[in-house]
Formats: C-alpha cells, sequence, structure tokens
C-alpha cells in the first residue's frame, strides 16, 4: 500500500490538522490525569516517580483532546476492523496513548531529535537500477498477475 | 538403590527401579506427556549429583536425576563402545543448554566443574579429526527435534535440506578441501529473516507460505561460512512482543518449564538454543527481542551495535531500532556467530564500514587466565535498574554477578541514568510509529496471503485485517496516531528527542565506565498467559532492554544464576552493554564471567554416575547421538526393566 496514500488522508483529515503547543499542554494534563492507572503500573518496574508523572492535573480540559478514534485510524491505515476488534482494541489503545503522555511533561528544550543511533554518513552506493535475477521467484509470489503486470480490482479514488 | 555404574560392571543385570515412571512425569512436567511404557525403546535418565545446573532444591525433589533418550535399542548400550550415543532430552532441568548455578552459591562448597565449551570449535575439532561426520551430528539434531518439538514448538519449519547440506560438508572434507568456520554448524534462523526457497513468514498470517525469493545478508554470510540452516524458529508477530505468544500459529514452551513462555520476540530462536535443537541462533532485537528470550531460557544472547549487521532480508519493524542478533550456548559461539555476520553491505545504508575485529581470541581458555583477568576493567551497575518492581531473586543475582566481577578484578560502581524510565514510552512511540509505516508494505498485493474484493481499499483492508493479528494491529493504530498531522511534534518527534537525551546519558555512563549492567529483565519467565492481556504490563518487562535500542548500543545477556520456579529454578541473565561497536570488549568480559563462575554441586539423591534406561516407544528412528560430544560431567549406570 502507498504510504503516500495514506498520508494523504491524514492531512484531508481536518479535526487532526492543527494543534497549537498550547493544546499539546492541555492533552498532556489530560494524558496524566486520565491515566494513573497506567502510570501505576508503570512504575512499579520503573521506580523513579519522575518529575514527569506527577502534578499535571489541575486544568485539564478533556475536550481539547481528542482520544484515537480507532475507526477512523483503522481506516487510515486500511485496515479492516470487526465491530469486537474495535470494542477490543479502545480500551487498550486508549491506555497506551495515555500511558505516552507522559513523554509532554520532558523538558526537550533545545533538543535535537535523532532519527536513529550514531551514524555515520555516506554509505549509500550509486542509484542504478540493477537486474535481480531470481525474477521467477518473485513473480511466484504474487497472488495474482498478468504477464509483466500485477492484477488489481478496479480502484475507486474516494478521496 | 538398584543402580551400578556400566563403566565398572557392564555385564551386570539391569534394574527397574521403582521410582522411574514419576521421574519421567515430574520432567515432562505436563502429565499428557508421560510416555506409554513398553519394550523395546529406552529412556535414559542420567544423574544430576555432580552436575551444576540444577537447583539443590530440584534435586531435592527429583532424587538428583535428569531425563536422557536415546533412541538406541538397549544393545547398544550393552557395548561400552557405544554408550556414547546418547541424547539429553530431558524437559524441564535436563534440557538446560550449559551448566547454570547461582553465583550467590559461589562461595559456599564451591567445586571445580568444567566451563562450558563452545559447540562451534568442538564440533569442528570432531569433524577435523574424523570423530564424527556432519552426517551424523545431523542426524542427530533432526532425530532431537522430532523428539523435543511436540513439546516445545520453537520451530515453524524445518528445512528439507539439512542432510543434504551435512554430505555436502562431509564431501569437502574427503576432499581435503578448506572448511569455512562455520561448517557442520547448524543454526536456526528467527522467521523474520529472509531465507531463499524457505518459508519466511514472521510467523504473520499475512505472510503464510511466503518463500523469499533472496537470503538476507546475515543467512547469506553463514551459509557462504558452512553453516546449515536448520529450520526457522518461532516469534511474536513481526517481532511485537515478549513472549512469543503472538505468534500467529504455535506458542512456543520455555524447556526450563513447558508452563512458561520464553520471552519474545525471538522466543524460538532462544528456546531451540536452550534445548540444543541447533547450536546457536539468529534473532532479531528491537526493544530487547534478544536479550530477553536468552535470560528466560538461560542461553546467551548478543545484540550487536546498530548498523554492525546488515538488516537487509530483516523484515523491518522499526527501522532506527532493529538489529539482527545471535543466541549460543556460550559467549564464544555467540560472539563467532556474530563474526561470520558482520560487515558493512552495500544493501543496507545503515550497516557500518567500521572494522570487525577478530574476536575469537578473546575466547581464551580457562586455564590461561590471570588470577584477577579482569584487573581494572570498570563496570558501571545502573541504578534504576536494581530500584523496587524488580523481582528480588532477580535483584540478588545481578548483585552476585557484580561481585563476581569484583573478584575477577572489576571496579564495580553504581552509575545513575536520569533518563532510564523514559526509554520505555520513547520506544513504545518510536517502534509503533515505524512499524505502521513499514508494515504499510504487507497489502496482498505483490506477496502474502490476499483477499479479494471488489476494489482496491477493500482488498489492502480486507487482507490486512485478516493477515495481521491483533498485537500487530494495535501496534499500526496506535503508531498511525502518533504520526498524525499535528501529532507528530507531539510524539514521534518528541520521542526522538528522548532518545538523543537517553543517548547523552549513556554517553556519559561508558565515559566514566568500560561496561555498564544491569539485569535483563525485571523477573524470570512468567506463566504463559499471564501477560497476555494486558500491554501494560508487558511492556513494562521491556524496560531493562529499550534503551539500549535507543542508544544503538551492544549489549550480550548471559546466565548469572537461577530464581525459585518451575520443576528446576529458573534461568536469570546479567545484562552487560559496551560502548558503540566495542563488541570486543562486552565478549572479553562476559567470556571470562561465564568461564569463572563458580559453581555448587550439591548432593544429588543417587550417586554420581548413574544412569537409567527406561523402555519408551514413542520415539523416531535414527539413532541418537551428538557427535561424541556428549559432555555431561557424569559417568553412568544402566538400569531398566
Amino acid at each position: 500500500m502507498a504510504t503516500r496514500a495514506f498520508l494523504a488522508v491524514i492531512s484531508s483529515s481536518p479535526n487532526r490538522c492543527f494543534i497549537t503547543p498550547r493544546m499539546i499542554k492541555n492533552q498532556a494534563s489530560a494524558f496524566s490525569s486520565s491515566s494513573s492507572s497506567s502510570a501505576l503500573q508503570f512504575q512499579r518496574h520503573s521506580r523513579k516517580p519522575h518529575r514527569i508523572s506527577r502534578s499535571f492535573s489541575s486544568e485539564t480540559n478533556s475536550s481539547v483532546l481528542q482520544p484515537p478514534d480507532i475507526s477512523s485510524l483503522a481506516k487510515t491505515a486500511r485496515i479492516s476492523l470487526t465491530p469486537a476488534e474495535i470494542e477490543e482494541y479502545e480500551p487498550k489503545i486508549r491506555q497506551v496513548i495515555d500511558w505516552f503522555g507522559q513523554l509532554q511533561q520532558v523538558d526537550v528544550n533545545s533538543v535535537e531529535p535523532a532519527i536513529r543511533a550514531d551514524m555515520e554518513g555516506g554509505n549509500l552506493r550509486e542509484d542504478a537500477p540493477e537486474t535481480f535475477e531470481n525474477r521467477d521467484s518473485i513473480r511466484a509470489s504474487i497472488p495474482s498477475f498478468d504477464e509483466a503486470y500485477l492484477k488489481v480490482p478496479k480502484v475507486l479514488n474516494k478521496e | 538403590m538398584c543402580s551400578f555404574s556400566i563403566r565398572k560392571s557392564p555385564n551386570s543385570s539391569f534394574i527397574f527401579p521403582k521410582f522411574a515412571p514419576l521421574l519421567v512425569r515430574h520432567c515432562l512436567t505436563l502429565p499428557s506427556l508421560v510416555p506409554i511404557l513398553k519394550p523395546p525403546r529406552f529412556r535414559v535418565v542420567a544423574s544430576l549429583s555432580g552436575t551444576s545446573w540444577v537447583s539443590q532444591a530440584s534435586k531435592e525433589k527429583y532424587g538428583g536425576w535428569a531425563l536422557i533418550e536415546d533412541e538406541a535399542p538397549l544393545p547398544h548400550w550393552k557395548s561400552k563402545k557405544k554408550w556414547r550415543n546418547v541424547v539429553i532430552t530431558g524437559v524441564g532441568s535436563s534440557l538446560s543448554s550449559r551448566p547454570i548455578v547461582s553465583a550467590a552459591s559461589s562461595t559456599i562448597d564451591a567445586a571445580t566443574v568444567s566451563p562450558p565449551q563452545s559447540q562451534i570449535l568442538s564440533t569442528r575439532r570432531s569433524l577435523l579429526s574424523g570423530e564424527t561426520t556432519a552426517s551424523e551430528i545431523a542426524k542427530s539434531y533432526l532425530s532431537r527435534i522430532r523428539l523435543t518439538e511436540p513439546q516445545l514448538k520453537c520451530f515453524l519449519h524445518i528445512s528439507e535440506n539439512v542432510l543434504k547440506d551435512a554430505q555436502e560438508i562431509d564431501a569437502r572434507i574427503a576432499r581435503g578441501e578448506e572448511l569455512g568456520p562455520l561448517a557442520g554448524v547448524f543454526i536456526g534462523v528467527k522467521d523474520n529473516i529472509c531465507t531463499e526457497g524457505m518459508p519466511s513468514t514472521a510467523a504473520s498470517r499475512i505472510l503464510e507460505h511466503y518463500r523469499p525469493p533472496f537470503d538476507a545478508t546475515a543467512v547469506k554470510k553463514i551459509k557462504e561460512l558452512g553453516g546449515i540452516v536448520v529450520g526457522k524458529t518461532n516469534m511474536d508477530e513481526f517481532g511485537m512482543g515478549s513472549t512469543t505468544e503472538a505468534s500467529a500459529f504455535q506458542v512456543t514452551a520455555n524447556p526450563w518449564d513447558l508452563t512458561r513462555v520464553p520471552g519474545g520476540s525471538s522466543g524460538g530462536s532462544a528456546a531451540a538454543v536452550a534445548a540444543r535443537q541447533c547450536m546457536v541462533s539468529l534473532g532479531s532485537d528491537t526493544g530487547g527481542s534478544v536479550r530477553q528470550p536468552a535470560s528466560f531460557c538461560g542461553v546467551v544472547g548478543l545484540k550487536p551495535t546498530y548498523g554492525r549487521v546488515s538488516r537487509f532480508g530483516l523484515m523491518a519493524y522499526a527501522s532506527s531500532l532493529d538489529v539482527i542478533g545471535c543466541f549460543g550456548s556460550t559467549v564464544a559461539d555467540a560472539g563467532m556467530l556474530l563474526h561470520a555476520i558482520s560487515g558493512y553491505d552495500r544493501f543496507d545504508s545503515t550497516s557500518s564500514k567500521q572494522d570487525v575485529p577478530e574476536f575469537q581470541s578473546q575466547f581464551l581458555s580457562v586455564d590461561s587466565f590471570e588470577s584477577k583477568p579482569l584487573k581494572g576493567v570498570k563496570v558501571g551497575l545502573i541504578r534504576e535498574t536494581l530500584e523496587e518492581g524488580v523481582d528480588c531473586g532477580v535483584r540478588s543475582a545481578t548483585q552476585e554477578a557484580a561481585s563476581h566481577l569484583e573478584a575477577l578484578g572489576c571496579l564495580v560502581t553504581e552509575v545513575s541514568l536520569p533518563s532510564f524510565s523514559l526509554g520505555l514510552p520513547a520506544y513504545y512511540v518510536i517502534a509503533s510509529s515505524e512499524s505502521s509505516s513499514n508494515l504499510s508494505r504487507y497489502d496482498g498485493v505483490r506477496y502474502g496471503n490476499q483477499v479479494m474484493a471488489e476494489e482496491l481499499n477493500k482488498l489492502y483492508e480486507c487482507s490486512r485485517g485478516e493477515g495481521f493479528g491483533g498485537e500487530v494491529k494495535m501496534r499500526i493504530l496506535m503508531g498511525t496516531y502518533a504520526l498524525s498531522a499535528g501529532y507528530y511534534d507531539a510524539y514521534y518527534k518528541r520521542a526522538q528527542q528522548v532518545r538523543t537525551i537517553i543517548r547523552k546519558d549513556f554517553k556519559a555512563a561508558l565515559d566514566q565506565n568500560d561496561i555498564l549492567i544491569s539485569p535483563a529483565a525485571p523477573s524470570a519467565a512468567y506463566k504463559i498467559g499471564e501477560k497476555k492481556d494486558d500491554p501494560l504490563a508487558m511492556y513494562a518487562g521491556d524496560i531493562m532492554t529499550v534503551n539500549v535500542n535507543l542508544a544503538g548500543l551492544p549489549a550480550i545477556v548471559l546466565p548469572c544464576g537461577l530464581v525459585e520456579g518451575g520443576p528446576s529454578g529458573l534461568p536469570v541473565g546479567l545484562q552487560i552493554i559496551g560502548a558503540a561497536f566495542d563488541e570486543e570488549k562486552l565478549l572479553k568480559v562476559s567470556h571470562i564471567f561465564e568461564q569463572t563462575l563458580k559453581v555448587s554441586p550439591g548432593k544429588g539423591g543417587l550417586e554420581e554416575g548413574t544412569l537409567v534406561v527406561l523402555p519408551l516407544d514413542d520415539l523416531g528412528g535414527g539413532r541418537g547421538t551428538l557427535g561424541g560430544r556428549f559432555s555431561m560431567s557424569t559417568s553412568f549406570v544402566l538400569v531398566t526393566a
């Protein structure tokens, strides 16, 4: 599936296009207030009652925070879910995302993001096409094809 | 007791011990596994006395017996010459792959039991000396797999070519050709690592029956050096899990206790090495998936520096964290396997051009150690890993391990990593975000299972909906949420900033210390099903390991003790973390640690040198042998019906 396609869906979804820093702060508050039980579970294993997971419950405004809407996320991720699955996943995903909320209180001012561990640059090979010899084997894995083409059902672009 | 030494009086009559059927039941743990006892097959039980790999409590509980199975009929046993045709296959204590003792017991009742030996080196020796052939070893491993797989379920696929590959090695030996360093070494490969023409499914329905058209670079290198791929090992689907319960196909049992998980996600690879279904194996480690199962199964698990090993052919989960890692029953084996697969690969731009040093010089024999072989090595014990919430048995095993390092000459101090607890949420944000992007390739169009639909989007949705398991779907959805426009800065970017903080903390700690140590997991192996429905409880178990992936550092886990649980205790692993690309130091320290861990023999219920043969009817054909390398430190007595 094309990543580009689902990114397109995301950016056209109006309710999560813009979040101001202020809103994020409010989200954070909501996170910490609504996640006390999960925070506890986590604390069992990680001791340090972190500066982050305390004292942010005063100005909770849950109307600002959009909790994950499983159905629309599933649509974005192109995964069909049964109603029973939605019911099962929703509380679990919400619990984990609440727990993610503790990151909001970390002071990351002027900290550069690291896209991965230390990297030496310049290991890219020349961008030139190469022939892969074992083509028949690739073809053997394709569920449906016709000569040089992959066969798929009709493409209806709802977006 | 009705036993005698076969060596002393091989012609005496055999007597069936009254306790034997009971014993078999104990060792196999599950009542349904008790074999029907009838001739002419025989089950062999060896004395645990004199062995160090079982806790004193279990020795008392089981009268000091380990279970051994032999597929040879009794006449072989009557002949002294054939007595080595034995395979230890007992489930529970007897499956442990190497002597394990609590470092805690080292001061009391210490005795010298030979330290664990490299299987790669001893295989090479016995092949070159003609003591055995690769085909013989292959048959022995295959029969062992046949015997143990019904209970353990480590493998999703067994290669049809094992014997053929072994014969090829034998032919090379016969022709006097040079042998690769991994010649005749039987290797299990985690199912998310591509093997040409052999199923590679990442334990997911969406890739059921998929056979890749190419070998992963690591697999290609192993084959070039003579290694034989035994099969594909079970795992949590796409590596997402810590128990191997999230496999779409089967649940792997921990060889130490069949009711417990082997850890994960590389649970199949770890359990297979622990049960000696293969000599070494490949796993992958995104947040601890090699190290935590190594701890749970009592084997050595090595996670190299990010970039040390090519990821080409490793099915991507979280690309910025994924590494291929190695399992072995000794540090030397894990290190030699790592050496074989390391190095720059033009098919992976994140693989490093750093030189790969010859690790083998670090694996000196214990006889050549000085009195303080690690004199002056600075070791930092990570304070945050020993705070409450960590099982007290794990804590004390770690502290004892630190004392052992001190006894070897190390300078052990506590270090603090202030950002330690931030690693877990940062890790799960990064891993689920990257997985939601990486797993978008599984769309049912080019490979894998396709669910036909009337239009393309429906085809994607249904193929993915039916092909992915629950945990995978949830992580993709969480990742989709975290990467959503507007949320990206709040989650993914922030998690990457936290990664920078964690890297800095590790760097500071490693500037002051040569290595860092911590437990490998907050507890020993837990019960199957225990944490299945509580994602946060499961995620919390990764607290010891995820930071190392975020910092990209190399780390090794090796057995350091036992805690109570299961029929014979449960292993606990020590994690040793090194500076980037300094696997050499990591291997040196851990090899010396492993080889010098003192053992306490304890007293078994029977005299040392006891072996019992029980009739058994459920064994496959072929003769069990470990190529003459059967090295339990006991002699045997035969007792039979």
